[in-house]
């Protein structure tokens, strides 16, 4: 964040802030408000008293490092002390005991937690600010009808509609209604106080009649008619507590508890003056809200826009924390509670530390990392994803929205977006829209409310101010959008400026300008803006890009981009990923594994990461960039991480690529490559794997792990040591035993499958009292095994479970069907791989190293990749690396393509190469066919993008089954490589079997292959005996499915036989 | 490209070097032309010369290094500054210069600390390094690095990702390719009534050899291809080998070509020049060679009995059936 002092300078805030400062908060502020909330809990005799003494607690460091929490699977946490005490009300003795609550996971440098050695990572919500939002909507007829909703703290909503006869209901239900009147004297006022409070006491009366009336007679009779509407009960329920209590906690806790944010809310919409601290909807609040509603159907007053961002509050970190926290607390007092009363009966002396145990604590921590949908596994596919993925918003989750359900209103841009939320970075898919990105420069305020920073242009002082604006206030402002730069400095007051106003883009005098933006980066979030030449691109496709870029995988050779914004080095900076110069000194050792920094007095050790993996599988590593000897400044880079060069982000390579077609190897965006690619290791990358096993005591014996497995050939055990583990280095084919592991078993035949059944009656394999249960290398898995641990955790009642994980690393290179992408949306898979004397080559004998089809731009409107491509070209030829701020635009027309053919100009110049810039078609080229050595038809664009490499590899994807499992239920095939599933036979494949009249190749399909149980038994049979299969008679499996279905919804479908002669019918099962 | 004009006798074929510098150790530049051609033949030879240049010369390369000390690629040795596998990423990148057939060791034992570089690759007498300032470790430790290493001579390129061997050695991939990059251009002129053509070559190599003797030698690969032309008829040319084959012992002449290199070296262009398509082989077995890349009598002959069972769906019958071939095809009169 920006200090104090210098509130004129723009620079670039910590990307990972925003979890930081929530996090702070939470410890700051967040414990002590939830520990001041725990109640003095006296025993049911009331003589002895419990309470925390809050000023005093202590967060202790935690024991283990972050390094080895994550080796040995545990929670890096640091324990709670608080100061309790036990007070003896007959003896006025008071019992001080500092006592241990539980363990609070903590955050480390990335803005994650490591929650049972996985990186887990909150994300904040974005949500309906509680307080109350008028709308109107067109009813059925057609005629508008004005509602005002009122939004607790916890999402609930209470409705409140006028209807056409200026009746005024309150919706408790999605069907039910009741009026007003009945609402507030439940709530505890009469009928005079409600005719004194409101300001048309007309058209309350005039909505009152005699049944009205008596419903409202009393708060009791008022309660049993909205109790009615509620539950939906008919009849006449007496009126107990039980019910009160009842709507109470369905009712009123869910949809009328506001918080503080609420009622501060709710007093500035209504113009109330509510003390801050009363969170509760007051009847005074329904009455005042039912007043401006029924201004509204008086066209009096605004409506509200729900998405507007003033109208939605961030919860971030801090409150889920302090939400969960206050949960735990609340589960803590009714332990002590109980134990109080069970020590009082027993006539045991409590001391404060018996009363309380750390479980609940530490258990609600670990189920909200586990399983809250919000903390999420951190993805560190490679530095950015790491980074851009605490910088989500996302409207799921619990009080949010679903995928399924959300309106495409709430998914759309709207104006308040500016500068906060990056209107191009969100997901694809079901998500699309309400999973968003944070953008650059913006902060989260005090209320949750999401700030973006402007510069104040003020009359008065020369100076620069620098100001933070709430989505709320912006509007109010005359903002300048980015074109200011473009003005001619000497006469600002005669320019005419665009400017944003209230939701509306203006163009007005520069002297009525109040605010103009920051930065051009201001609007966008991270990954959008690591993309060059924005401006030139269709939204659609820089949201892919942005979504891509978080795919790339680290390669074993990174290289900058040449062309680029300028943003990368911040981003590899905050991803973690470099290893930084804590302090000045000088370096007096350095080797792979660390660097030694000797300064000020004290030696500091930083360990570098060597082939770690991520949980994408992709390999971390870190090489240092220092020399020995060398004097390093604070904050200087030691070494480093994957994927970041020079400390510069570095995704990809700058690859040589033509825009043609090539014998139709590029079509439909595939895309053709050179070996040079492959042998040069240009896109190779390493991915380590982990293989986990564990063993378990069954009901006959424990599990072992031991190198001796009968009936399995020696080639496939040749890896293992004599304890039966892997040995570490060795090279693993698919297949190989990388544990060798028995379970004991009775020696029964039934438990094998079928197939196993058959072999084992072929080969002969005797029953054997213990059966492999091994752990094999799967398909697509060879590699050098890397590390090989093995884990004792402590279990209880004697038994220790021991989990082995084996590290798998494997070394890739790119091969046909790898994805590869550009950083424009412009992805492809690779088609072909071309030997470097077959690719098309320059003028100048250069072979090209990637081919794509051209048709893959126009449609999708992604120009900024030709721009960049050219761009490369000059920059690899002259050496030169650009970073080019977006809309460079607004300081000349067509400013881009200028500086993209001068580039290009100097780098023919320069070089002497006249084909790099041709004034006829500039950026173009005359090219030739590596097979035939003659030149193309048409010149053709060459250039050097930046091209990464992504994540979806084919050696993942590829997959075939030949037997396997089947469903439980419709007995059909699995579906999914991880099930080793089969590909799904849909109506359009039957159709084009049908089409070829290949019916004995359908009816395999159907029957024997997927869910005909007996004639996939009989196919077994025959293998055998040897024969030919008979054909299945009967209906498959699903069908019968089909038929009990229908049963069960009491149709019946059978199938009859009617005999010819004797006119018999013959009743057949299905 | 085309910028000076050069003066060349018209009578007879010649070829000049126009340009030659040396950038680097690693990076040789040669400029040729080659006048005078008739119209159109500039383009035959150029395109012929360039796609020979790029993928048929042979290289010299480490093809394999074995350490007792390290347990895998991804570990590390103490008191090394480099993990084991930028050592082997360094050690591909080593240019060697040589005329060796077969496979040699070399080695590496030096004792730190200090930079190991190409220079400290004690090598065969036949093996030449290019570049000795060629980086390979940083030992930063007074400790003993000994590497032993396997070197080659090859075409084109090798990835290994299969068959490790468990003796601790590590397949290094191979680029074997010395030639960096090759152009073409032709210029026309008109002398008197012909049209004429000069045919300027480009040659960028990585200074295991010279662009002189890259022309050399791929106008020699070139001519070798051609070579099976020469002789008049198919089967004559089968009878004419086959007087040799009877001689070689069959699968294990490769080590006789080894032996008495020179004297084979025809006989091994002339079986080269026998594809296997003539033997009349069962589709399966044919199938099956071309797929593991053997196209020539030669490169038959070359695979022992056990690589020919190594190759997926062989069987014992099948290299009966092979042997049995041949034998009719030595006794075809």
């Amino acid at each position: 964040m920006l200090g104090v002092g210098n509130e004129g300078m723009s620079t670039l805030p910590g990307l990972n802030q925003i979890q930081f400062e929530g996090f702070c908060r939470f410890i700051d502020r967040g414990l002590t408000e939830e520990l001041f909330k725990f109640p003095k809990i006296e025993d049911t005799d009331q003589e002895i008293e419990f309470q925390l003494f809050v000023e005093t607690y202590q967060l202790v460091e935690p024991s283990i490092k972050e390094k080895d929490a994550v080796y040995e699977s545990l929670t890096y946490s640091s324990e709670l002390y608080v100061s309790a005490g036990l007070i003896w009300k007959n003896s006025k003795n008071i019992q001080e005991q500092t006592i241990f609550i539980g363990n609070i996971p903590l955050m480390n440098s990335l803005g994650t937690s490591i929650v049972n050695g996985i990186y887990r990572i909150v994300i904040n919500q974005i949500l309906q600010s509680p307080g109350i939002y008028y709308q109107s909507e067109l009813d059925h007829k057609g005629i508008s009808v004005y509602t005002g909703t009122i939004i607790s703290d916890w999402g609930g909503r209470l409705e409140l509609e006028i209807d056409r006869k200026a009746r005024i209901w309150a919706r408790v239900s999605r069907k039910q209604k009741i009026s007003i009147l009945v609402l507030s004297s439940a709530m505890g006022s009469n009928l005079n106080e409600i005719l004194e409070n409101v300001c048309y006491p007309e058209i309350f009366l005039s909505f009152l009649n005699d049944k009205e009336e008596k419903k409202i007679g009393s708060k009791e009779s008022a309660i049993l008619e909205f109790y009615r509407q509620f539950a939906c009960v008919g009849g006449d329920p007496v009126f107990p507590e039980s019910l009160c209590r009842e709507l109470q906690k369905k009712f009123f806790q869910q949809r009328c508890e506001l918080g503080e944010i609420g009622r501060r809310n709710m007093n500035r919409r209504l113009n109330l003056d509510i003390p801050q601290n009363n969170t509760f909807l007051l009847p005074r609040d329904i009455l005042t809200a039912a007043d401006h509603l029924i201004g509204m159907k008086f066209r009096m007053g605004t409506l509200d826009d729900m998405n507007h961002l003033k109208n939605k509050r961030i919860r971030s970190v801090a409150d889920l924390l302090q939400d969960q926290f206050g949960l735990a607390l609340v589960r803590l007092e009714n332990m002590v509670r109980g134990t109080i009363c069970g020590a009082i009966r027993y006539k045991l002396i409590p001391t404060p530390q018996n009363l309380v145990t750390s479980t609940p604590l530490t258990t609600t921590y670990e189920s909200f990392f586990g399983l809250h949908p919000l903390s999420q596994v951190l993805d560190r596919t490679n530095p950015l994803t790491q980074i851009v993925h605490g910088r989500k918003l996302s409207y799921l989750g619990p009080g949010g929205l679903t995928g399924r359900t959300a309106s495409f209103r709430i998914r759309d841009i709207h104006s308040s977006h500016y500068g906060r939320i990056c209107p191009i970075d969100t997901s694809e898919g079901i998500n699309v829209g309400l999973i968003g990105s944070l953008a650059i420069h913006a902060r989260i305020g005090r209320w949750g409310s999401i700030e973006s920073p402007f510069f104040e242009i003020s009359e008065r002082s020369k100076r620069i101010h620098m100001l933070y604006l709430s989505p709320s206030r912006d509007e109010y402002y005359m903002i300048a959008t980015g074109n200011y730069l473009a003005l001619n400095q000497g006469n600002q007051e005669e320019q005419i400026v665009p400017a944003r106003y209230r939701q509306e883009f203006l163009t007005i005098a520069w002297e009525q300008v109040h605010l103009r933006s920051i930065f051009s980066f201001q609007y966008f979030s991270i990954g959008a803006s690591l993309i060059p030449f924005i401006e030139h691109n269709d939204a659609n496709r820089a949201l892919m890009s942005s979504n891509m870029q978080r795919q790339a995988v680290p390669l074993s050779q990174s290289e900058k981009c040449i062309v680029g914004t300028g943003l990368e080095r911040q981003v590899a900076l905050d991803s973690g990923t470099l290893a930084i110069a804590e302090h000045e000194g000088k370096i007096i050792y350095k080797d792979t594994n660390k660097i030694v920094l000797f300064g000020s007095g004290e030696t500091l050790s930083v360990p570098l990461v060597i082939y770690r993996r991520s949980n994408k599988n992709t390999c971390m590593h870190q090489k240092s960039q220092v020399q020995r000897g060398k004097c390093i400044k604070r904050g200087q880079i030691l070494a480093d991480g994957a994927a970041t060069v020079g400390g510069e982000l570095s995704l990809g390579k700058n690859v040589l690529v033509a825009y043609m077609p090539w014998e139709g190897y590029n079509s439909e965006d595939a895309v053709l490559i050179s070996d040079r690619l492959v042998y040069e290791d240009i896109y190779t990358s390493f991915h380590i794997r982990k293989y986990e096993i564990q063993t378990h005591v069954t009901s006959n014996g424990p599990e072992r792990i031991t190198n001796k497995i009968p009936h399995l050939e020696v080639h496939l055990l040749r890896n293992l040591d004599k304890n039966g583990l892997v040995i570490l280095g060795s090279w693993v084919e698919a297949g190989d035993i990388l544990v060798g592991k028995l379970t004991p078993q009775m020696a029964k035949e039934s438990s094998y499958a079928p197939e196993d059944r058959l072999l084992r009656a072929i080969l002969g394999i005797q029953v054997s009292t213990s059966k492999e249960t091994c752990l094999k290398l799967p398909i697509g898995g060879r590699g050098r095994v890397i590390d090989v641990r093995w884990l004792h955790k402590k279990g209880g009642s004697g038994y220790n479970p021991e989990t082995i994980h084996i590290y798998i690393l494997q070394k890739r290179e790119i091969k046909v069907g790898d994805k590869v992408a550009g950083r424009h949306g412009n992805k492809g898979i690779v088609s072909k791989i071309l030997a470097r004397q077959d690719m098309p080559y320059l003028q100048d004998g250069r072979p090209v190293d990637m081919v794509f089809n051209p048709l893959g731009v126009p449609s999708r409107m992604n120009v900024g990749q030709i721009f960049e491509c050219s761009l490369g070209l000059a920059g690899d030829v002259l050496d030169r690396h650009y970073r080019i701020a977006p809309f460079d635009e607004r300081y000349e027309q067509e400013a881009s393509r200028k500086l993209v053919f001068s580039e290009l100009y100097q780098a023919s110049k320069q070089t002497s190469n006249p084909w790099i810039f041709e004034p006829e078609y500039p950026g173009k080229s005359r090219i030739f066919d590596g097979r035939t050595g003659t030149p193309f038809e048409q010149p053709v664009i060459i250039g050097n993008p930046y091209i990464l490499k992504l994540i979806h590899q084919v050696d993942d994807k590829i997959h075939g089954r030949s037997s396997g499992h089947y469903a439980l239920v419709t007995q059909q095939p699995l579906k999914g490589r991880a099930k080793q599933g089969g590909q799904r036979v849909g109506e359009m494949e039957v159709w084009a079997l049908e089409g070829f009249g290949v019916a004995h190749i359908l009816q395999e399909m159907l029957t024997y292959k997927s869910d005909h149980i007996k004639a996939r038994q009989e196919v077994l049979g025959t293998t055998i005996i040897g024969g030919t299969i008979s054909k299945p008679v009967d209906a498959p499996e699903s069908f019968r499915l089909l038929v009990r279905e229908l049963r069960s919804l009491a149709l019946e479908l059978n199938h009859f036989l009617v005999s010819e002669k004797n006119f018999r019918i013959h009743r057949k099962e299905v | 490209m085309v910028r000076e004009k050069v003066r060349v006798s018209t009578r007879t074929l010649q070829w000049k070097c126009v340009e030659s510098r040396i950038d680097s150790k690693r990076l040789y530049y040669g400029r040729f032309i080659l006048s005078p051609l008739m119209k159109g033949q500039a383009d035959t030879i150029g395109i012929a010369m360039r796609r020979i240049l790029l993928g048929e010369m042979e290289g010299t390369c480490i093809t394999r290094a074995k350490s007792e000390k390290i347990s895998h690629e991804y570990s590390t040795i103490v008191g090394i500054q480099e993990p084991v596998h930028e050592i082997l990423m360094n050690l591909k990148e080593i240019v060697l210069k040589s005329n060796l057939y077969g496979i040699r060791d070399a080695s590496i034992c030096f004792k730190g600390p200090g930079y190991v570089t190409a220079q400290n690759i004690i090598l065969p007498p036949s093996v030449v390094i290019v570049d000795n300032t060629q980086h390979i470790a940083n030992v930063t430790e007074p400790i003993q690095l000994c590497i032993g290493l396997q070197i080659e001579r090859d075409r084109g390129y090798r990835i290994n990702t299969l068959k490790n061997f468990q003796d601790g050695s590590y397949n290094i991939d191979a680029i074997f390719m010395p030639v960096r990059n090759a152009n073409h251009s032709i210029h026309s002129y008109v002398n008197g009534n012909e049209k004429q053509e000069i045919l300027f070559l480009e040659i960028w190599t990585n200074g295991s050899l010279t662009p002189k003797e890259a022309l050399y030698e791929a106008s020699r690969n070139l001519i070798d291809l051609f070579i099976p032309f020469l002789h008049a008829e198919e089967e004559k040319l089968n009878f004419e080998n086959n007087e040799h084959k009877v001689t070689l012992p069959l699968f294990t002449c490769h080590d006789l070509l080894a032996k008495t290199k020179l004297k084979k070296k025809k006989k091994e262009i002339a079986f080269k020049s026998i594809f296997i398509d003539q033997l009349e082989l069962p589709p399966k077995i044919y199938n099956c060679l071309k797929k593991s890349n053997i196209h020539t009598l030669l490169e038959l002959l070359t695979k022992s009995k056990e690589d020919l069972m190594k190759i997926e769906h062989f069987r014992v019958e099948d290299v009966k059936h092979i042997l049995d071939i041949l034998e009719i095809e030595k006794h075809f009169p």
